[in-house]
């Protein structure tokens, strides 16, 4: 006997969604029937949740329609089938409208419902509450948190922690039932039961929302942390919960950040939380530890002690069962050794295991930890560890080896050869997709710019790659490498042959790249064969089927004819063949699309590139450099910039998208990207100003610098823009007042040295009016007598307040309002303000080279790391570090630092040479400089402090 | 023979059949307070209601399901919502409140117009009689204009929440009228 059955649920382990205007029908019609069948829509709601879960989304009409068809279902008592209304009114919130006609059943189940539903319905109130109506929640909510019934008073603090945002008023007076629940150790009901056996009396949970809420609402009371902080830790036994325990080190990291002095006393809590019987305290701990102690400002604040223990607490949780805490014990060591690689040497055994590790992420880690604390001694032997491994690990966790090889070629240049020929193997033999691919191309294209001794060798590898490689972008972009640096190498001719190689066995894409590779080879010193040679290649191109590789290549042989010329022509042609300068590119793109949204006459005024600063090829890789180290330094910081608290539960949306590694440098990133945006659009907007535009053309501007606490009323930054004879200081004032609006605001700047002062004032331009939370420009003009000024301002902010109307917005007609002034932090010009950073391949001859010299000697008392000392003197040199001297050596009291840098004013080039010793008596500085300039040499020498 | 009775309307309507009834008024008029004495048989404080308020209650054998709407202002545009399959309205009126019967006249006789709404029975509480100054039943029936509603049973019975004088005799009537009809 066959038979066949069919039974319409049984798939619901199946990918495939059921379908949404299905669901929609039978939800409206099972929902609204009378009686309703508690079952039949139960197992609706699941379905529709599972849709919605899967990203579906209603439009508001029918999302409402369904709200209030499941609003009916409150008719119905059975507490199942109340969860479940819950979770879609939950869902449905965001898409439906009038989500509030939920309010008064929400409040009744709260106030009479069972215990299962009870939570649930909490949980709710945040969905359909606004500002209008979240007062009339506060008395249940506030008995729900005092609650002995752990999940009814975990709702609770849950909720109210996401009323903050809609209500802070109510949720403020919860802090005394909150601080209250932090200490209740709340049990299940059943824990005297039948079932105690089984189940844990309690997780404690509670703790761990109350302790959230509890810092949401005194996060600005610095006092009634420390309080809390020092309550919760005297007695060790009362947080039970092990979140609560490590919220409680997040809170401590809050503080410390905050306020560095206060580390030392935390000290002894925290050795004692180095060895808490949870590992995620001792991890979240030494997290704290480390990223604190990687703040060169609070470095000395550790004692060494306590990072010894951090570093051993690590050390013993990579050998631990658990995934997770290997896992987050390698990442903190992983930071760790990108700043301090020598700091974690003592773990290398511990991570050379870690290399055969089950888990993919790990072994990647510790490779890539194992790659920064290696010496010269041992890197060839890592190398090949690391070629037999990566050919089995997937494409995202080659990339992350691949750019620690790239950053160790930076740091270890004399060990290219072994890099280089790690790099070649793995472009030419593994597997990958283009993202991959490209960042060997990337680490490649590093060590020729930055290693030039490697650079032929590294040429002719590529040739051999391009005769079979898959991408075109990657194709395109060594075609451009072998044209820009291939006439400069020993063997032009070797380039050329297999350049036009790809001419001929290529697609259109890569020919036309390859017709702009070939004539510049045009050009190459004393070699008129190959100039005629490459004449001819370049006039059989010129037959080519594709229009755009014809037009490249006519137009090339026009140029490389005029370069025989001796005329003016001749320069131009020569420089667009073989450009000495590069676009800045966010000016470019800002000036451009300012071109095409003001288009005024259709096009017809051509767009002026003239207007968009120009790099030399020496400024770009300055630039570049300086990303680079800049990208390091903000990977070591990232830790303390993480919110303390973060407990965004429930939302589905919060979900933070985390890169396995955040080293991985992906060419500048956005903030960066951003902040030359801000400059850019700094400097058009000045010089937009009518005032300014007789003092010529900007020379520098520094980068922003913040003038008051982030927290104040007026958040105020500055900016120094340097013209040839005057000097414009802009101000970027805040209001974060909610209710007040600042009239006639303007900084008064007073010279620390009125009597000899070389800057003469000659105006200020006030804002006339600051709207709350908007930020607007104030700039004060100074007229200058000689090309280098140097002097300190301080600076007082000025404005009139004015009440604002609430209703209009706009300040009451009767009030006058009334002057007050605001001190700022003081600017100062100094020589780095004339100077920008460059880049040098050979520090040392070019320093002998340079022909005035400068000698000055600092003693500095304070007691500050040599880490310090070196930021700062980056910063006020404006000077690009080279040779990778920006880093302090962890094990010696001296440092030498070198910098390079040349005058913004003209171009002329400067070197210094600081050499630095530590003692018990304080730092030592000696300052040698050599500059084609003499006057800018003994600036800069004698301006370093 | 009582008992014969009722057994004989469970069998005619079905044991599950409930009723829909909805209470229905201006803020403030004693919707809420009406639907707990209803339940529980006692005065409760009451909130202005943000929503709605449902119960299923017994009375004399028969399942009533209540729903008890929020008059405010902003909900009213939401009743609609509710409106069908309701074999009942009871709307209430503050009879002390004369500042706003034209307001609650125009609301009823919106309501009334409804498609839902066209085979329901109407009951009107001319509520808080215990309060001094309270128009009788039949000055509100005046102002609300009841006499012109036409094809609809209807009835307006003086009550008080709080002292619970008026309500069972409405609700009776209402069962009464809605036996008949659905018989
Ligand atoms: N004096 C008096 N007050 C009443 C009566 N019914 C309700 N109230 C009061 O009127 C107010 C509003 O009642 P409520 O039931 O919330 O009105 P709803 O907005 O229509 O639900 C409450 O203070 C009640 O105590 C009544 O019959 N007499
Ligand atoms: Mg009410």
């Amino acid at each position: 006997m066959s038979a066949q059955t069919y039974k319409k649920f049984e798939n619901a382990g199946s990918t495939d969604l059921p379908d949404k205007m299905t669901i929609y029908q039978d939800c409206m019609n099972k929902f609204n029937e009378s009686p309703i069948s508690p079952k039949r829509c139960r197992i609706l709601i699941s379905r529709l949740l599972r849709l919605l879960l899967n990203g579906e989304t209603f439009p508001e009409t029918e999302a409402t329609a369904l709200f209030f068809s499941i609003s009916k279902l409150f008719q119905h008592p059975n507490d199942s089938l109340r969860q479940m209304v819950y979770l879609a009114i939950k869902e449905l919130s965001g898409m439906s409208e009038d989500v509030l006609m939920a309010t008064s059943s929400i409040m009744k189940d709260i106030q009479n419902g069972s215990d299962l539903v009870k939570p649930n319905a909490i949980r709710s109130l945040a969905y359909v509450l606004d500002e209008s109506t979240a007062f009339s929640a506060e008395r249940l909510l506030k008995s729900a948190v005092v609650s002995k019934q752990p999940s009814v008073s975990s709702a609770a603090l849950i909720t109210s922690l996401n009323l903050l945002p809609i209500s802070e008023t109510t949720i403020k007076r919860f802090a005394n039932e909150a601080q209250e629940a932090i200490g209740d150790l709340k049990q299940f009901p059943h824990s005297s039961g039948a079932n105690s056996e089984y189940y844990p009396n309690s997780t404690f949970t509670t703790q761990y929302h109350a302790l959230g809420l509890v810092y949401q609402l005194k996060k600005n009371d610095k006092m009634a942390l420390l309080k809390l902080v020092k309550q919760l830790s005297d007695n060790g036994n009362l947080l039970k919960n092990q979140m609560a325990k490590v919220q409680l080190v997040k809170l401590v990291n809050d503080l410390v950040n905050r306020d560095n002095q206060l580390f030392p006393q935390f000290q002894p809590i925290l050795f004692n939380w180095l060895s808490n019987k949870f590992e995620s305290v001792q991890i979240e701990t030494a997290k704290l530890i480390t990223s604190f102690a990687s703040s060169h400002k609070n470095a000395r604040l550790v004692s060494p002690d306590l990072f010894a223990s951090t570093i051993s607490t690590l050390q013993g949780l990579l050998t631990v069962p658990r995934v997770t805490s290997r896992f987050a014990a390698l990442r903190i060591l992983n930071k760790i050794s990108m700043t301090s690689p020598e700091k974690i040497v003592i773990c290398n055994p511990e991570l050379e295991s870690l290399i055969n590790d089950s888990n993919r992420n790990i072994s990647t880690y510790a490779i890539t930890t194992l790659l920064k604390t290696g010496t010269a001694k041992n890197i060839s032997s890592l190398i090949s560890t690391i070629t037999k491994f990566i050919h089995d690990v997937s494409d995202d966790f080659k990339i992350i080896i691949v750019d620690a090889v790239r950053t160790l070629s930076l740091n270890f240049p004399q060990e290219w050869k072994s890099i280089v020929k790690f790099l070649i193997d793995v472009l030419k033999n593994s597997e990958g997709g283009l993202t991959f691919k490209n960042s060997i191309i990337e680490a490649i294209f590093d060590i020729v710019s930055f290693v030039p001794q490697s650079k032929e060798v590294v040429l002719e590898n590529l040739c051999d790659f391009i005769e079979d490689c898959e991408y075109n972008e990657i194709l395109v972009r060594v075609l451009h490498l072998l044209g820009k640096e291939g006439p400069f190498t020993s063997k032009p001719s070797l380039y050329v042959r297999h350049i036009y190689n790809r001419v001929v066995l290529e697609n259109s894409i890569i020919r036309s790249a390859a017709v702009v590779a070939l004539s510049k080879f045009a050009l190459t010193k004393n070699d008129s064969t190959l100039k005629s040679s490459i004449i001819s290649l370049l006039k059989r191109i010129s037959n080519d089927q594709d229009d755009e590789v014809r037009d490249r290549a006519t137009i090339a042989l026009k140029l490389i004819d005029f370069t025989s010329a001796d005329d003016e022509n001749s320069l131009i042609a020569h420089d667009l063949l073989q450009s000495k300068k590069f676009y800045d590119l966010p000016s470019l793109e800002n000036k451009l699309s300012a071109y095409l949204s003001s288009n005024t006459d259709s096009f017809s005024t051509p767009f002026d590139s003239a207007s968009v600063r120009k790099f030399t090829e020496d400024e770009v890789k300055a630039m570049d450099l300086k990303r680079k180290q800049e990208q390091v330094f903000n990977n070591t910081s990232e830790g303390s910039r993480e919110t303390p608290i973060d407990m965004s539960l429930e939302s589905t949306t919060s979900i933070k998208e985390q890169r396995l590694d955040t080293e991985t440098y992906h060419g500048a990133s956005l903030d960066q990207h951003q902040e030359e945006l801000v400059a850019t659009k700094y400097a058009d907007e000045l010089m937009n100003v009518e005032e300014f535009k007789d003092f010529g053309s900007l020379i520098n501007s520094s980068k922003i610098i913040s003038l008051t606490e982030q927290e104040a009323e007026f958040v105020v930054s500055g900016v120094k823009h340097i013209f040839k004879k005057h000097v414009v200081f802009q101000f970027n004032i805040k209001n974060t007042l909610t209710d007040v609006a600042l009239d006639n605001v303007a900084v008064v700047c007073t010279s620390e040295d009125a009597e000899s002062s070389k800057l003469n004032e000659t105006f200020t331009l006030p804002i006339d009016r600051l709207m709350p939370s908007i930020e607007l420009q104030c700039y004060v003009a100074f007229e200058k007598d000689s090309d280098v000024v140097m002097e300190g301002f301080l600076n007082n902010l000025v404005f009139t307040t004015r009440e604002l109307n609430p209703d209009t917005q706009e300040p009451y007609e009767d009030d006058e309002g009334f002057q007050d002034e605001y001190e700022i932090d003081p600017i100062y010009l100094n020589a780095g303000d004339y100077i920008e950073s460059s880049f040098i391949g050979d520090f040392e001859s070019a320093f002998d080279e340079l022909p005035n010299e400068e000698i000055a000697v600092y003693n500095i008392q304070e007691d500050i790391s040599l880490q310090e000392v070196i930021d700062k003197l980056v910063v006020n040199t404006s000077c690009l570090p080279l040779s990778n001297t920006q880093f302090a050596p962890n094990d010696s009291n001296s440092h030498t630092l070198k910098l390079f840098g040349k005058s913004a004013l003209n171009g002329m080039k400067v070197a210094l040479l600081i050499k630095m010793i530590k003692s018990s008596k304080g730092i030592v500085i000696k300052a040698q400089g050599r500059a084609e300039d003499e006057e800018l040499c003994s600036d800069l020498v004698n301006g370093l402090m | 023979m009582g008992n014969y009775f009722s057994s004989m309307f469970d069998r005619l309507w079905g044991t599950n059949k409930e009723l829909r009834i909805l209470i229905l008024g201006l803020d403030g008029a004693g919707k809420t307070t009406i639907l707990y004495r209803l339940q529980i048989g006692e005065v409760v404080t009451t909130k202005p209601t943000i929503g709605f308020n449902v119960e299923t209650l017994s009375y004399k054998n028969l399942k009533l399901n209540v729903w008890d709407l929020g008059g405010q202002t902003s909900i009213r545009p939401y009743w609609r919502c509710y409106y069908a399959d309701t074999a009942a309205v009871i709307f209430v009126v503050d009879s002390t409140d004369k500042d706003r019967m034209a307001t609650a006249a125009k609301e009823l006789h919106m309501m009334l117009q409804e498609e839902e709404l066209q085979d329901s029975a109407l009951l009107v509480f001319a509520n808080k009689q215990d309060q001094p100054g309270a128009l009788s039943a039949s000055e509100v029936s005046k102002q609300l204009n009841l006499v012109e509603l036409k094809d609809r049973s209807w009835s307006i019975v003086a009550s008080s929440a709080i002292k619970g004088e008026g309500i069972s005799e409405g609700l009776d009537w209402l069962i009464d009228v809605i036996k008949e009809e659905q018989l």
